[in-house]
């Protein structure tokens, strides 16, 4: 009887190795495919459940925070201030992804309890498996200023803080409320908004290039004043229309009048009054090579490190030498020349910090669970992008937009603002108003640029200066009064 | 290996328990709570009592048997714990009723000895028969014991006590008995049926007469899953059978035809029921059908594959997601958890006791005894690889517990009571 006992126990043991076998085979061969299998809901699940660190603005507003469900027991990601912060922090969605800062600096933002036995070791050797937490340097007041400011309009505002590069206020708009991506419709929430003929999704500010318009004058201005070509006294000729060499189109300006008496014009008038046919006459004496000196040393055609990845703010130098007539065009900003608000408040900021170009950030502090600072953000500068009279004498003119040009509506009581206003070519019938400015002269703490996305809404006839200048003047006013 | 070993081993066993809950309260953000002196108390007054049991009643029994059964025991009860807490406090309960079972198995066994069975081999299968059909009884006559049916399988008993009712599985006794029915008549008839054999070319097949109780196995299987529609109990009791036949007989034949009726018997189901379809076609195409059929199948290998070599940790990983994951699929619940080492243990574990029980069988002298104690063995054998190989897709999925790990009252007393008989025989045969 013990034969076929044996037999059969051979037989039991055979089936035991077999579970083994296969229990290898799932666990340690296929475990990586198995784990990642789209099918598989934990890796997705398990992100979602865990605590994420908190976003706080330097002022203390909490903009992001993970708040734990008391029945589940799964930590649920909050956005307090709803849209405002859309595009600023973005989102972190266990359905469609992440965005923004969330996205960034999601290792940072991560609980870092990888929920396996590593987590006991890193206990016992002392780390902190608690998120790390991030302070921004948004003015929360001014940021909601800004997304109310922009109103119905399609837009964006960046202000910074020339000094230092830090991002005052980002916002873009149409925004959306990033809560809606979070539950468990997330994914319906999310094929609303990206069919949405406004776009929502995208973020204006930092994501989005725009030919720049007559804000574009300033940075040709700046290699002017700096190269000595010409400076704020220097007089051009007034014709009504320029007409561009080698063709037979012209280069008209705003109203299709001449700039001043339609004999000569100052450069100093020609800036006020954003005259066209002065800037084409002085990008083709400047040449596309001395105009690209400068705008490349604010930052066009240079990858600038913002806190994700932003296109490039684009000066087509090789298209427009010996091209004078795409040179004419493209010195007044339009054709090929692009660039998002966030580079031209740069240039803004350039020239109200003496000329150096400093490096935007958002993130200034990393800190831990206990409040302790892991990591501070390091001001950059960039480099020199004009000398400091250049600077100062550019700041001047800027101011006299605002005081009795263009951007008069940019001026703030008792606040000396300089600015320029754009009206760029957009998308159909409609044209982009731009402002781009700082404040106050004497000692700038704010630099931005308000962009307007033409649109039914904007209307037909909007410009720079009736459009994106109040919204820049409401928010230099709210941003100094906060100052003081 | 003595008896203290033994017992300290239990206790270091009982500590598993009791540390595995706390881990999973540290994974909900709780501490050391009375769960953790409750279960370290349940699990040292459970087997420490079956252990004085033992001591009393069987004191020559082997002292292998029990420390695995603990380990096992405790392992599952964790992921039973992690999963459902309220069911953790229920097993708790099946685990002091299971071990006061068993103990009173051994005592009543201490007198008469385990032959006593075997003369009242006739009683025990009639009892057991009853056992397997009184979840057949109507749902709802007055009568305070009443049958129930669970996901379309009649495999429950209803039993009102007025201030609260009891719901087993009487199928988890009748299993023992019927092992205990099939070891005694082949011990009664071995001599007759080892004689009556003829050569079939390679087989040796017993006289078409000593078939009939080969087909009355398969009838019994048969009806159970018709009546019941539990493939499982079907298939695990009818494999113990053939085995048992052919143990007791070494007749190859009844391996043969054993096999074939049960492909008979496999093909005829897959025909006759759909839920036989379902689950085979969760077993070729798990991914394919994620969305149906293949969901629990597909989600048991997520969760394997996600546990990989060291676990998520107890608490840590998502075994919620899978079906059933406390009964069914508690197997894959400990492997996400406790990672390819604990499924490694567990199946070692379970192959540790098999071992342990036909090394029981085998150095038993007395045919009865021998018989029993192999075929007790056997049933448990199968029900680890049918659960576990349906988990790792090796068979199609039976719905069967996996033994000391899943919850379940009715299969924890009637494992219980199957190792109580174990360590009697083991001591008689020492003695």
């Amino acid at each position: 009887m013990n034969g076929p006992i044996r037999r059969i126990a051979i037989g039991i043991f055979t089936a035991m190795g077999a579970l083994l076998l296969a229990v290898t085979w799932f666990q340690v061969v296929r475990a990586d495919d198995l784990k990642t299998d789209p099918l598989n809901p934990r890796p997705a699940l398990t992100e979602r459940g865990k605590e994420r660190g908190l976003i706080v603005t330097t002022d203390g507003t909490v903009v992001a925070r993970s708040v734990e469900d008391a029945g589940s027991r799964d930590y649920i990601r909050e956005y307090p201030e709803g849209e405002a912060f859309a595009h600023a922090v973005g989102y972190s969605s266990f359905l469609v992804g992440s965005s923004a800062l969330e996205a960034t600096y999601s290792s940072q933002l991560r609980s870092r309890r990888d929920l396996t036995i590593s987590d006991i070791v890193a206990v016992i050797l002392g780390r902190d498996l608690r998120p790390e937490n991030l302070e921004i340097t948004i003015d929360t007041g001014l940021q909601l200023a800004a997304l109310e400011a922009l109103g119905d309009n399609k837009g964006a505002v960046i202000a910074l803080d020339p000094r230092t590069g830090a991002v005052l206020a980002a916002v873009s708009t149409p925004s959306f409320d990033p809560n809606l991506l979070l539950g468990d419709d997330a994914a319906q929430q999310w094929e609303t908004l990206l069919i949405d003929q406004s776009r929502p999704l995208i973020d204006r500010g930092t994501l989005e290039i725009y030919a720049p318009g007559s804000s574009f004058k300033t940075v040709v201005a700046a290699a002017a004043i700096d190269t000595g070509t010409a400076g704020p006294g220097t007089t051009f000729d007034d014709p009504n229309e320029f007409d561009l060499p080698g063709s037979t189109a012209t280069i008209s300006n705003f109203g299709g009048q001449a700039c001043n008496d339609g004999v000569s014009v100052s450069l100093l008038e020609a800036f006020v009054r954003s005259c066209n046919t002065v800037f084409a006459d002085l990008s083709i004496q400047l040449g596309a090579i001395d105009i690209a000196i400068t705008a490349e040393a604010l930052g066009f055609n240079t990858e600038i490190a913002y806190e994700w990845g932003i296109p490039l703010a684009v000066w087509p130098t090789d298209d427009l030498v010996g091209d004078d007539a795409a040179l004419a065009q493209s010195g007044i900003g339009e054709r090929n020349v692009r660039a998002t608000p966030l580079h031209m408040a740069m240039v803004a900021a350039a020239v109200a910090n003496n000329g150096v170009v400093t490096n935007p950030y958002m993130v200034q502090r990393i800190f831990d669970a206990d409040g302790q600072t892991v990591e501070t953000t390091e001001v950059a500068e960039l480099g020199r992008a004009m000398a400091p009279e250049t600077a100062s004498v550019l700041a001047q003119m800027m101011e006299r937009v605002v005081t009795e040009g263009t951007g008069r509506q940019a001026a703030v009581p008792g606040v000396r603002v300089a600015g320029k206003t754009g009206t760029a070519t957009g998308r159909g019938d409609f044209s982009n108003p731009w402002f781009i400015g700082f404040a106050p002269v004497e000692s700038p703490t704010i630099a931005l640029a308000v962009f307007i996305e033409g649109s039914p809404s904007s209307g037909e006839s909007a410009t720079g200066g009736s459009l994106a200048a109040p919204i820049a003047s409401e928010l230099i006013e709210i941003w100094i009064a906060s100052q003081s | 290996m003595t008896r203290n070993t033994e017992a300290a081993l239990i206790i270091a066993a009982s500590f598993l328990a009791a540390f595995g809950v706390t881990l999973v309260n540290f994974a909900r953000g709780g501490s050391v709570d009375v769960q953790t002196s409750l279960t370290f108390l349940v699990f040292l007054i459970t087997f420490g009592g079956l252990q004085v049991a033992v001591r009393t009643w069987a004191p020559r029994a082997t002292p292998l048997l029990l420390a695995p059964i603990v380990a096992l025991t405790a392992i599952g009860f964790l992921e039973v714990y992690r999963l459902d807490v309220v069911r953790a406090g229920l097993q708790r309960w099946w685990l002091l009723i299971g071990a006061g079972l068993a103990a009173l198995v051994l005592a009543l066994l201490s007198k008469p000895g385990t032959s006593v069975l075997r003369r009242y081999r006739n009683l025990i299968l009639v009892i057991s028969i009853a056992l397997l059909l009184i979840p057949n009884l109507s749902s709802d006559w007055a009568f305070p014991l009443k049958g129930l049916e669970v996901n379309g399988s009649r495999l429950w008993v209803v039993l009102e006590l007025g201030f609260t009712q009891m719901q087993f599985q009487p199928a988890e006794l009748a299993k023992l008995g019927l092992v205990t029915f099939v070891a005694a008549y082949l011990a009664d008839h071995q001599r007759a049926l080892r004689e009556a054999q003829r050569q079939v070319g390679p087989l040796r097949f017993p006289e078409p007469r000593q078939l009939i109780p080969l087909l009355a196995a398969w009838g019994v299987s048969v009806v159970i899953l018709v009546w019941q529609r539990d493939l499982g109990a079907s298939l695990l009791l009818f494999a113990g059978f053939v085995l048992l036949l052919y143990a007791a007989t070494g007749a190859t034949g009844y391996l043969a035809a054993g096999g074939l009726l049960a492909l008979l018997g496999g093909v005829a189901s897959f025909v006759m029921f759909d839920h036989v379809q379902r689950r085979v076609v969760a077993w070729i195409a798990p991914f394919e059908n994620y969305q149906d059929e293949g969901f629990q199948i597909a989600q048991g290998l997520f969760a394997l594959g996600s546990g990989s070599l060291a676990g998520a940790g107890p608490g840590l990983g998502r075994p919620d997601l899978i079906p059933n994951a406390s009964t069914d699929f508690i197997f894959a619940a400990v492997g996400e958890e406790l990672g390819f080492a604990g499924s490694v243990a567990v199946i070692a574990l379970f192959a540790l006791v098999v071992s342990v029980g036909l090394g029981i069988a085998f150095r038993s002298r007395d045919t009865f005894r021998k018989l029993l104690a192999a075929g007790l063995t056997f049933i448990f054998g199968i029900q680890v690889f049918l659960i576990i190989g349906g988990i790792l897709r090796i068979l199609p999925l039976t719905g069967i517990t996996l033994p000391f790990m899943s919850y379940g009252g009715s299969a924890l007393v009637g494992n219980l009571v199957l190792i109580a008989l174990l360590l009697r025989i083991s001591h008689e045969e020492a003695s």
